[in-house]
C-alpha cells in the first residue's frame, strides 16, 4: 500500500536529509564568523514532495541554492513538503519561513504558485520566487515567477533521438501523467518528427497516475517501462521521470541502447557512471540557474518582480554534449535551436 | 498397595476469576484407584483438576504426588511427574494419523529423524496392554468420537502418565461408547494406573469409581465415599445441596392446533450433501417434541432451517400465526422471530450471546425489534435495562449487575439469561437446543419448570438434547434423527436411555 | 437453490480455547463433539479484533486513564528518539508546541483535523461491523472529483449549489463503496481486497476524467489540471466571521464545513448507540453468528454499512472543495483515507476519541515543518505518529484485559458471597 511505499521513499530521502541537515548546521556557524560587515542573509527554500535527493528537479533547485550559499556567503534553510498535502500546508510552510526571518524565500514547484501569491501579500518586504510558476503568471511586487520552456529543450533531444536511432523506433517515458510532463512529451515528438518525418515514436508511457507520484521516485517502474520499449524495438528512449528515470537509463544502458536524461546533465551523475556511455544527451532545465539568479538579484538589489522565462534563447533550457555522443549532429541541432529561438518553429506544449 | 497416596491435595484454595473459588479442598487418591470427582458445573471440579495438572496455580494449599510435595509451574511439570489429562474437547489434528497425533511433540528421534518404527512398536504394545484398540495409521478425521477419545488417552499414556485425569469423558459419548470407555478404565486400573474421573453423571460414577469425592460451590462436601454405600440420588443431593429434580411431564397439555409443520424438508451443504433429508414433523400447541440423535446428524441444520438462518433446500415450513398456518419457508429470520419463535441456540457463545456486550444489550439480542427493548427505530435503554433486571431476578442470573459483559458470567448464568430472554415476549414456538447443557442442577430444574409452565400455556417446543433422560422425561413426542432423516418415533413413556441410544446410532430399532 | 449461503459475516474462526492449545485447533468433522469452552472460562476476543473494533475498557476512569497513560509513554519514547537523532528533545518539543499553538497553526490544525475526522469516521463505521473499508481513499477522491465537476458545471443559488455538491458527493461515495459490499455478499470477495482494487480503479478513472477533453480544463500554460471552479454562489464561506462574533479571532480561513464534521460525529454516535440499526450493526461486528441468529440479515447489513461508510467518505473532500480549493485538481489532498484508518484505530472508533486523535495527528503533521527548521528530520513526525498509535493500541488492549479480569472477579465474588 501507499504508506509502505512512502516509508521506503522516506528512508531513502532520510539519509540525504540527514546529510543536508548536518551541512546546514555547519554552515550556520561558518556564516556567523564569516559574515563580518554584511548583515546575514537567510534564504528559505520550500520543496514540493520529494525534497533534496530526488535526483531530479528538487536536486537541481538544491544545487542552485548550494551555489548561492558558497558564492554569496549566505545562510539557508530547506523544508520539504509532505505528500498529499493541500495548498494550506504550503502556505503554512511559507509563513513559517517568513516569520522566522527568512528572506528571500523560494517555492519549488508549480504547486507553490497560489500559496506564494497569498503569503507574499502578508509579507510585502519578503521576496519570493516560484520555480515553475503555473501558467507563467504571478502577482505582487515582491514575487518572481520562473518558467521554463521544457518543450523546446525536449524538441532538440527529440531531434537527436530520431537522428541517432538505427532501428527507426524511439520512445518517451514520463513519470506521472500531469500536464507538465506532457510538455516534455509534446516537444520530444515534435522534434523527432521534424528531424525525421518517418520516425516511429512509440506511444508515450506514463509510470503512474496522480495522485500517485511514485512515477517520479520508483526506479523499478522505470525499469519495467524501459524493458517494454526495448521489446518494441526502440533504441533511444527519453525519460522525464525524475528518480524513476534511473531505472530507465540503467535498463537502456544494460541493453547497450541509448537513453536521454532530463533536468540536469545526467552523464555526470555518479549514480549513473556505469552506463553513462549510453546517455545520448540530457535535456537540461536550469532550475539551479533560476534559484541562483534570484538569490543573487535579491542580494545585489537587482530584483525585479514579474516572470522570467527560461528557454533556448537564454540557455535556460538546452541539451548537454558531455560524452560527445551528439557531436556529429550538433550542426543540425543548433539549426533547430536557431529556428526555435527566431520563432520560425513553434513547439507545441501538449501532445 | 504402597503407603503414599498417588495424589493428595491439602487445603487447596484458589481465587479464580469467573467461577467459584476453590475453598479449602482436600482430596486423596490411592494408587491404582478410579476416583470420581463429582459436582455441578461450575462447582470447581475443572479448576481443581487444572491445578493438579499445572495449568493453574493454587493460592493456598499443597499438592503431593506419591508422597512428595510438588509445585507445578506448567503442565510440562505435571507431565514430568506422570500426570496426564484428557480434556473434554479433544486436541487432535484431524489431518494426521493416529500415530502422528500420539507422538506429536514427543517424537522419538534417531539421529535427526523421527523413529516411526519405534513409535509404532510402542503404541501397538500399549494399545494391546491397556485394551485401547486403535489403528495407528488411520486418519483421525475418519474416527468416531469414542476412537478419538482412546487416541487422547493413548497420547497421555505415551508421555508416561501414571495418573490420568479425565475431564467429563462421557459427555460426548453415547451409552455404548461409555461402556467401552469404562472397560478401558478398568483395564488401566488393573495395570496399576490411577484414574481421576470428573463427571456429574451419577449412574456412571457409581458404575466405575472405587471412591467418590463430591464438591459443591468450591468446597468438598463428601470425601472418598464408597460407591457401594451411596445411591445416585444421595450423591446428587450432595452435589446440589438440596432435593433433586427430575425431568418429567405430568398430564398432557397437547392440543389439536398445529403450531409448526415441517413438510419433507431437505437441507443441503454447499457441496450438495443432504444434511437434513426429507424431514416431516409437526408440533402442536402445548406439545414438546424431542429430537434424539448423536450430534452432527442434522439436528443443528434442521433448527437453523426452521429459524431461517439456513436456507431450506426443498420442502415447506408452515407456522401458525394468527388463526391459520402460513408458509414461512421464505421468511427471513427476523420475521420468524417477530412472529413468536423463540430460540435457545446450541452454541450459546456463538449464536446466543454477544460476549463483549453488557447483559442488557444481550437481553435485546434476537428481540431488538420488540418492546420493551425499542420504540420505533430507537433503542429504549430504560425499558431494556428494566426488563433485563427482571430476567436477572426471576431467572436467578448471578451477576453483580446488568452492565457487565456477558463474557464475565459463568456458562450456567449465561444460559439462564438466554432462557429468560427467549421466554419473555410470549413465544408461540420455542426451539430449545440443549437448554440445560452445562448448567447446574438447580437451574436445570428451574428451566424444566419454565418449559412445563409455558407448555401448559400453549407453547410448542422443539427440544434437542444430548441428555437422554431430559429428552425422555420432557418430551410428549420423541423422534430419532440419524444422518439427517427421522428414522423412528419412540414413545417417551416406555423407552429406556439404552434403547434410545441404540436407535440413535442406528444399531437397531427399539 | 440448494447452495447454502456462506456465513456472510465474518469468516468462521475456530473457537479460541482458553487454555492455549499448542497448534491451531483443526476444524472438527460433524461427528465430533461441539467444542465448547469449559464452563467458567469465557471466550477471549482475539486481540486483533479487539483492536480493530475499538473494544476498550468500559469504566470512564479507565477510558480516560488509558489514553493519558499511553500518550505519556509515547511522549517519553519520542523524547528518546529525538535524543537519538541528535536533537535536543526538550527544545524540539517546545518548538513544536510553540509553533503548533500559533493562531495560524491552530487554523491549519483544525482544518486538517476536519478532513482526518471525516475520513476516520468513515473507516470507523466499517470497523464497528468488522468491515475493513480500506477504500475510503478512492471513495472520497471519486466523490470529490465528480462533485467538483458537477458544482463547476451547474450554478445554483446559495444553499442549493452547496447541497447539490454535498449530496452528490455522498451518493457517489456510497455508490462506489457499495461495489465492495455487493461483491462481498454475492461473491464472497473480501472487502479488503476489493476496496484496495477499487482505490486503484478510482485513481485510473480520475486520471481519465481529469482531462481537458473530459471533465477538467487546462488553463493555458498551466502545469495543473482542474475541474472548472465552483462559482461564488456555490462555495461555503469561512468560519472565522462566526467565531469572531463570539470573540474568537483567528487568522486565515477556517473551513466553513467544520461543523459538518461535528454533526457527523454526533450522528455517528447516536445512530450507533441509540438506534436499532446501530445495535444490529454493532452486534454484527462483535459476533456475526449471534447477529444472524438474532435475525440480522448479514448480507444486507454489509451492503448498508459499506454504503454508509462510503457516504461519509464522500464528505471527506467537501470542506476543502467548498471552502478552499473550489476545484478538484492535481493538488487536491490525497491519501486521507489511509490516514483515516490510523486515526480510527487511535481514536478507538469512538467519536470523541477520533476527534482527539485527529487533532493530535494534525498537530504532529503541522509541526513537521518547524522540526525541519530546528534541524530535526521531518521523518521523525511519522515515527512519532507510529509510536503514538502503537502505544495507545497496546495500552488499551492491556487495560481492557485487566478490566475483564476485574469483572470476572466481581462475578466470582458475587457467587462466593451467596455461597457463604
Amino acid at each position: 500500500m501507499r504508506r509502505g511505499l512512502k516509508l521506503a521513499a522516506v528512508t531513502l530521502t532520510g539519509a540525504a536529509l540527514a546529510l543536508s541537515a548536518a551541512a546546514c548546521g555547519g554552515d550556520k556557524v561558518e556564516s556567523g564568523d564569516g559574515g563580518g560587515d554584511k548583515k546575514t542573509v537567510k534564504v528559505g527554500l520550500a520543496f514540493d514532495i520529494g525534497g533534496r535527493g530526488d535526483q531530479s528537479f528538487n536536486d537541481a533547485a538544491a544545487a542552485g541554492l548550494d551555489r548561492a550559499k558558497t558564492e554569496l556567503n549566505i545562510q539557508t534553510e530547506e523544508i520539504s513538503a509532505k505528500p498529499d498535502e493541500p495548498d494550506a500546508d504550503k502556505e503554512a510552510r511559507l509563513k513559517l519561513l517568513a516569520n522566522r526571518g527568512y528572506n528571500p524565500i523560494i517555492g519549488v514547484g508549480f504547486a507553490y504558485t497560489n500559496p506564494v501569491t497569498k503569503v507574499s501579500k502578508e509579507f510585502p518586504n519578503v521576496k519570493f520566487l516560484v520555480v515553475d510558476a503555473d501558467q507563467c503568471k504571478v502577482e505582487g511586487a515582491n514575487v518572481l515567477g520562473a518558467c521554463f520552456s521544457e518543450e523546446q529543450g525536449s524538441f532538440l533531444v527529440g531531434a537527436a533521438a530520431a537522428l541517432k536511432s538505427t532501428t527507426g523506433t524511439i520512445g518517451f517515458i514520463g513519470g506521472v501523467n500531469v500536464p507538465l510532463i506532457k510538455k516534455f512529451e509534446a516537444g520530444f515528438a515534435a522534434g523527432a518528427k521534424a528531424a525525421k518525418p518517418d520516425i516511429k515514436i512509440l506511444p508515450a508511457k506514463y509510470l503512474t497516475q496522480p495522485p500517485n507520484f511514485d512515477g517520479f521516485k520508483n526506479p523499478a517502474l522505470g525499469t519495467d517501462a524501459a524493458k517494454g520499449m526495448l521489446d518494441k524495438n526502440a533504441d533511444v528512449v527519453y525519460h522525464a521521470a525524475g528518480g524513476a528515470g534511473i531505472g530507465v537509463i540503467n535498463t537502456m544502458g544494460g541493453a547497450k541502447k541509448f537513453a536521454i536524461g532530463v533536468d540536469s546533465d545526467q552523464y555526470n551523475q555518479p549514480a549513473l557512471s556505469g552506463v553513462k556511455e549510453f546517455i545520448l544527451t540530457s535535456m537540461i532545465k536550469r532550475v539551479d540557474l533560476a534559484v541562483f539568479d534570484f538569490v543573487k538579484s535579491t542580494s545585489d538589489g537587482t530584483f525585479k518582480a514579474g516572470t522570467k522565462a527560461y528557454n533556448l534563447t537564454n540557455d535556460g533550457v538546452g541539451y548537454s554534449t558531455s560524452g560527445g555522443k551528439v557531436d556529429d549532429i550538433k550542426a543540425k541541432l543548433d539549426a533547430f535551436k536557431a529556428d526555435i529561438a527566431s520563432g520560425k518553429i513553434t513547439v507545441p506544449t501538449a501532445p | 498397595m504402597p503407603d503414599a497416596p498417588a495424589v493428595r491435595l491439602t487445603a487447596i484454595t484458589k481465587r479464580f476469576p469467573g467461577v467459584v473459588a476453590n475453598r479449602d479442598i482436600n482430596l486423596s487418591v490411592d494408587q491404582g484407584e478410579v476416583h470420581a470427582l463429582c459436582g455441578e458445573n461450575g462447582a470447581g471440579k475443572s479448576t481443581l483438576m487444572k491445578i493438579l495438572y499445572g495449568m493453574q496455580r493454587p493460592d493456598e494449599g499443597t499438592i503431593e504426588i506419591n508422597g512428595e510435595p510438588v509445585h507445578f509451574k506448567s503442565p510440562a511439570d505435571a507431565i514430568a511427574r506422570g500426570i496426564g489429562m484428557v480434556h473434554q474437547h479433544f486436541k487432535l489434528a484431524d489431518n494426521l494419523t493416529v500415530l502422528e497425533n500420539v507422538i506429536l511433540g514427543a517424537e522419538p528421534r534417531r539421529r535427526w529423524r523421527i523413529d516411526f518404527a519405534a513409535a509404532r512398536a510402542r503404541i501397538e504394545e500399549m494399545s494391546r496392554r491397556y485394551g485401547l484398540r486403535v489403528e495407528p495409521d488411520a486418519l483421525v478425521e475418519t474416527l468416531g468420537v469414542g476412537d478419538r477419545q482412546r487416541v487422547e488417552i493413548l497420547k497421555v499414556l505415551y508421555r508416561g502418565a501414571r495418573i490420568l485425569i479425565l475431564d467429563e469423558p462421557t459427555a460426548v459419548l453415547v451409552p455404548q461408547e461409555v461402556e467401552e470407555l469404562f472397560d478401558n478404565l478398568r483395564e488401566l486400573r488393573s495395570e496399576g494406573l490411577t484414574v481421576m474421573f470428573i463427571s456429574h453423571k451419577l449412574d456412571e460414577v457409581l458404575q466405575v469409581a472405587d471412591a467418590i469425592t463430591v464438591i459443591r460451590r468450591g468446597s468438598t462436601v463428601a470425601k472418598c465415599l464408597d460407591p457401594a454405600e451411596v445411591t445416585a440420588r444421595q450423591l446428587a443431593e450432595l452435589m446440589v445441596g438440596s432435593e433433586l429434580p427430575t425431568p418429567e411431564l405430568r398430564e398432557s397439555t397437547v392440543t389439536e392446533d398445529v403450531q409448526l409443520e415441517v413438510d419433507d424438508l431437505t437441507v443441503r451443504t454447499a457441496e450438495g450433501r443432504a444434511v437434513v433429508d426429507g424431514v416431516s414433523l409437526r408440533i402442536r400447541r402445548g406439545e414438546i417434541v424431542g429430537l434424539a440423535g448423536v450430534e452432527g446428524n442434522g439436528q443443528g441444520e434442521l433448527i437453523e432451517a426452521i429459524m431461517g438462518i439456513r436456507h431450506a433446500g426443498t420442502g415447506r415450513i408452515r407456522y401458525r400465526s394468527g388463526d391459520d398456518l402460513s408458509d414461512i419457508t421464505g421468511w427471513p429470520t427476523r420475521r420468524r422471530r417477530e412472529a413468536g419463535i423463540g430460540y435457545i441456540p446450541e452454541d450459546r457463545h456463538r449464536h446466543g450471546l454477544v460476549l463483549e456486550g453488557p447483559l442488557w444489550e444481550n437481553r435485546m439480542l434476537g428481540h431488538q425489534t420488540e418492546r420493551p427493548n425499542v420504540r420505533g427505530p430507537w433503542i429504549d435503554r430504560r425499558g431494556a435495562r428494566r426488563d433485563t433486571a427482571r430476567i436477572v431476578d426471576e431467572y436467578d442470573v448471578r451477576t453483580p449487575g446488568i452492565d457487565v459483559p456477558a463474557a464475565a458470567l459463568s456458562g450456567g448464568n449465561q444460559q439462564k439469561l438466554i432462557v429468560g430472554r427467549e421466554m419473555s415476549g410470549e413465544p408461540r414456538l420455542l426451539i430449545a437446543a440443549h437448554p440445560t447443557r452445562g448448567i447446574d442442577v438447580g437451574a436445570q430444574a428451574a428451566i424444566w419448570d419454565y418449559l412445563r409452565q409455558a407448555r401448559a400455556a400453549g407453547l410448542a417446543v422443539l427440544l434437542i438434547s444430548a441428555d437422554l433422560e431430559e429428552l425422555i422425561g420432557m418430551s410428549d413426542t420423541l423422534h430419532v434423527i440419524l444422518r439427517g432423516r427421522l428414522v423412528a418415533e419412540v414413545d417417551p413413556g416406555t423407552v429406556t436411555p439404552e434403547e434410545l441410544g441404540s436407535a440413535m446410532t442406528g444399531a437397531e430399532g427399539p | 437453490m440448494t447452495e447454502e449461503k456462506p456465513p456472510a459475516g465474518e469468516p468462521e474462526k475456530p473457537p479460541v480455547s482458553g487454555d492455549g492449545s499448542p497448534a491451531g485447533e483443526p476444524e472438527k468433522p460433524p461427528v465430533a463433539p461441539e467444542a465448547k469452552p469449559p464452563a467458567g472460562e469465557p471466550d477471549k476476543v482475539p486481540a486483533w479484533r479487539a483492536i480493530l473494533q475499538g473494544l476498550g475498557p468500559q469504566r470512564l476512569a479507565l477510558k480516560v486513564g488509558a489514553p493519558v497513560l499511553a500518550l505519556a509513554i509515547a511522549l517519553a519514547i519520542t523524547m528518546v528518539l529525538l535524543r537519538l537523532t541528535g536533537a535536543d528533545p526538550f527544545s524540539s518539543i517546545t518548538a513544536m508546541v510553540e509553533y503548533g499553538t500559533e493562531p495560524n497553526s491552530i487554523v491549519d490544525i483544525l482544518n486538517r483535523s476536519t478532513r482526518y475526522y471525516l475520513s476516520a469516521i468513515a473507516v470507523a463505521i466499517g470497523f464497528r461491523m468488522a468491515l475493513f473499508n480500506i477504500g475510503v481513499d478512492g471513495q472520497y477522491r471519486m466523490a470529490a472529483m465528480l462533485a467538483a465537476a458537477l458544482g463547476g458545471a451547474i450554478a445554483l443559488p446559495a444553499p442549493f449549489g452547496q447541497l447539490l455538491v454535498i449530496v452528490a458527493a455522498m451518493l457517489i461515495g456510497g455508490l462506489w463503496a457499495s461495489i465492495a459490499g455487493i461483491l462481498r455478499v454475492t461473491r464472497g470477495v473480501s472487502e479488503v481486497i476489493s476496496t484496495i482494487m477499487l482505490n486503484a480503479i478510482a485513481t485510473g478513472i480520475i486520471a481519465y476524467l481529469l482531462n481537458d477533453k473530459r471533465l477538467a480544463e487546462v488553463r493555458p500554460g498551466s502545469n495543473n489540471v482542474a475541474t472548472p471552479p465552483i462559482p461564488e454562489s456555490g462555495r461555503v464561506g469561512e468560519l472565522n466571521g462566526v467565531l469572531s462574533a463570539i470573540g474568537i479571532d483567528l487568522p486565515g480561513r477556517l473551513y466553513g464545513l467544520l461543523p459538518l464534521a461535528i454533526v457527523i460525529g454526533v450522528v455517528y454516535y447516536v445512530v450507533l448507540n441509540r438506534t436499532r440499526f446501530g445495535f444490529d450493526l454493532r452486534i454484527s461486528g462483535l459476533s456475526p453468528t449471534a447477529a444472524q441468529a438474532s435475525g440480522v440479515s448479514s448480507g444486507r447489513m454489509i451492503v448498508i454499512t459499506m454504503v454508509l461508510s462510503g457516504m461519509v467518505a464522500g464528505l471527506v473532500g467537501m470542506p476543502e472543495l467548498l471552502g478552499a480549493s473550489y476545484e478538484y485538481s492535481l493538488n487536491f489532498p490525497a491519501g486521507l483515507g489511509f490516514t483515516g484508518i490510523t486515526i480510527a484505530l487511535l481514536g478507538r472508533n469512538h467519536p470523541l476519541g477520533i476527534a482527539f486523535a485527529a487533532l493530535l495527528f494534525s498537530f504532529l503533521d503541522q509541526s513537521s515543518d518547524v522540526l525541519q527548521e530546528v534541524d530535526v528530520p521531518k521523518e521523525i513526525v511519522g515515527v512519532m505518529q507510529g509510536v503514538v498509535v502503537l502505544t495507545v493500541v497496546i495500552v488499551y488492549e492491556l487495560v481492557r484485559r485487566w478490566e475483564i479480569r476485574l469483572q470476572q472477579r466481581a462475578v466470582a465474588a458475587e457467587l462466593a458471597r451467596e455461597t457463604s
